[in-house]
């Protein structure tokens, strides 16, 4: 086991006496891609949202990289490296698809009001290498020809492929996916697997939510298991199927 | 038409455009709705002219307002501009940080109806109702007001304004910081998502904006050497939103063009019907300019229902070296 990059201690996020995360500490280990799971309304999306800071915590803690950042808002986690995506589609409709690319990239220098005050002269070099990075992964994704489009015209997969590369324009260290796959095309399916195994060799944390148990026995490192509000089990897909009461509350067949 | 007629027409276009440049990046690019926007024309107004104003002692003390400096051009404008941004800060920070996006529009439109109020009502303040009069022209010791040169030259330095105004929008709405916000408009949780601060965005364009409000204030104070209450009523702010919406939310000839169009062009033609003579007695007093609100809330309407984008849309951003 690798030391834990993001470490969530009791988490607990009420709603008006609702608890959708009641107590749950996991530790997601370095380089590895961790599977969260569990039945419709388990609080995985909710305690996603909490640790990428969408939704503040009503109690507990959470370090990412040995730093505690539980009172970091959402666009502090984002640009320390630890970058989500939705589980609805959250694609900027009015921009291009590039440019909902370009939007994320850190480093531009026109990406800050004095920087565009000093014209395009100014900016232009980190565009132009921007673009180029962006290009390569729309090739990459099968995406090239949509450049220009806007993205709201896009398909509910192909607006999925934008979330999940506008992520990677961060150069994120850990990635929380919200059911990355859901209404994606098998064939792209394929191709978000290969990619995502790709970047867990180059060293990236993934943490991801999803429903397709097959995809998670084949991408997950190791699994969580949420049902109500708790986490009911964690470890391989293997050793979760040999356990009765996790097979009953999630497993089912 | 005379010169007067026409150099008036110009300014007032000058004036108008610069304040829908600043309402486009505002609204249209930012999207934050911010129905006090008159207010900081407004605030530009009376900054300017308490600044180039001497002590309210002058003229047999017959109003009353605080200041009265005597600065010459064009310190007043550039205070003009400072106060514009000095009071989108606590605004915005009351305003822009927790409240959801509609409330936010909400809460300003009722600032706009309260600082109006309370203008109104202050009387040793910045002259209460009656407000401020006899405010001196810009270098009108050198060149005398009310003059062919003095139009002449007052028309230059607004057409300078204009491209100052202009340079300063085009910039930031057409560079990678202008994509922020239009991301930001677009979607704010996942805008913090990747890193935006949505809360730092908007107060950096509502103080941006504030101040280019806050000189076309003064470039309108200037002119007309009176400002008061009655000018900066809420609705006013209406007519620029009019003007966006019809112009193109989001881009920055579109609102110029609805600044000629709807402020400039749709005004002057329903004050042109008001005051003609066959129909100056049309119906009980007061139903023309009546009507007149009646149209642009009509025009509104009709953009939103048959052409949203407005008469030229927000542009598509193609980059170069693409396929296609």
């Amino acid at each position: 086991m690798s030391a834990p990059m993001l470490v969530a201690t009791e988490i607990h996020r009420h709603f008006e006496g609702l608890h959708a995360v009641d107590g749950v500490s996991i530790e997601v280990p370095a380089g590895q891609i961790t599977g969260l799971i569990g039945p419709n309304g388990a609080g995985k999306s909710t305690f996603l949202a909490v640790l990428a800071g969408t939704l503040p915590a009503t109690s507990g803690s959470i370090t990412f990289d040995g730093r505690d950042i539980t009172r970091l808002p959402a666009y502090a986690r984002a640009r320390l490296g630890l970058v989500r995506t939705f589980q609805l589609p959250s694609e900027f409709a009015q921009l291009t698809v590039l440019e909902n690319l370009l939007v994320a990239a850190p480093n531009n220098r026109g990406d800050s009001l004095f920087g565009a005050l000093r014209g395009k002269g100014y900016w232009i070099k980190d565009e132009r290498r921007l673009v180029e990075q962006a290009r390569a992964l729309l090739k990459r994704f099968g995406m090239s020809a949509k450049e220009s489009d806007y993205a709201g015209t896009m398909s509910g997969g192909q607006k999925r492929l934008i979330e999940i590369m506008r992520a990677l324009m961060l150069g994120p260290r850990v990635l929380l996916l919200d059911e990355p796959m859901s209404g994606v095309h098998p064939k792209i399916i394929e191709e978000i697997q290969r990619y995502l195994q790709d970047l867990r060799k180059e060293g990236l944390t993934i943490l991801m939510v999803e429903h397709e148990l097959h995809m998670v026995e084949r991408l997950c490192d190791s699994v969580v298991v949420m049902a109500q509000g708790k986490v009911i089990g964690s470890g391989t897909m293997a050793s979760l199927r040999r356990q009765p009461e996790i097979v009953d509350a999630y497993l089912v067949g | 038409m005379n010169t007067f007629y026409a150099a008036n027409l110009l300014i007032y276009a000058g004036i108008d455009i610069i304040a829908c440049l600043a309402l486009n990046l505002q609204f249209g690019v930012s999207g934050i709705v911010n129905f006090s926007f008159i207010v900081f024309q407004s605030v530009g107004a009376y900054t300017a002219a308490v600044l180039s104003m001497p002590p309210d002692t002058a003229n047999f003390g017959f109003q009353h307002y605080i200041g009265g400096y005597e600065l010459p051009f064009p310190i007043p404008w550039i205070g003009a501009v400072v106060a514009g941004g000095l009071l989108a800060v606590p605004v915005g920070l009351v305003v822009l940080r927790k409240l959801r996006s509609d409330y936010q529009a909400i809460a300003l439109l009722v600032l706009s109806v309260i600082a109006n109020t309370v203008i109104t009502n202050a009387d040793k303040f910045l002259g209460g109702a009656g407000g401020i009069s006899l405010v001196p022209s810009p270098v009108g010791d050198r060149i005398t007001p009310r003059t062919e040169p003095y139009e002449y030259f007052y028309i230059g330095i607004t057409a300078v304004c204009v491209a100052v105004a202009f340079l300063v929008v085009n910039r930031v709405v057409n560079s990678p910081y202008g994509r922020s916000l239009r991301a930001m408009r677009e979607r704010e949780i996942a805008a913090a998502a990747i890193g935006k601060n949505p809360v730092q965005l908007k107060m950096t364009i509502f103080i941006v904006g504030g101040m280019i409000a806050g000189l076309s204030g003064a470039i309108l104070v200037g002119y007309i050497n009176v400002w008061g209450p009655t000018v900066w009523l809420y609705p006013e702010t209406i007519i620029l939103f009019a003007a966006i919406i019809v112009g193109g939310r989001g881009n920055n000839i579109g609102a110029i063009l609805g600044a000629l169009l709807v402020p400039v062009g749709f005004e002057e033609v329903t004050r042109l019907i008001n005051s003609n003579g066959t129909l100056a007695n049309f119906g009980p007093p007061g139903l023309l300019s009546a009507l007149q609100w009646v149209a642009i809330g009509l025009l509104i309407l009709g953009f939103l229902w048959f052409r949203p984008q407005g008469v030229r849309p927000e542009p598509r951003r193609v980059f170069e070296g693409g396929p296609e």
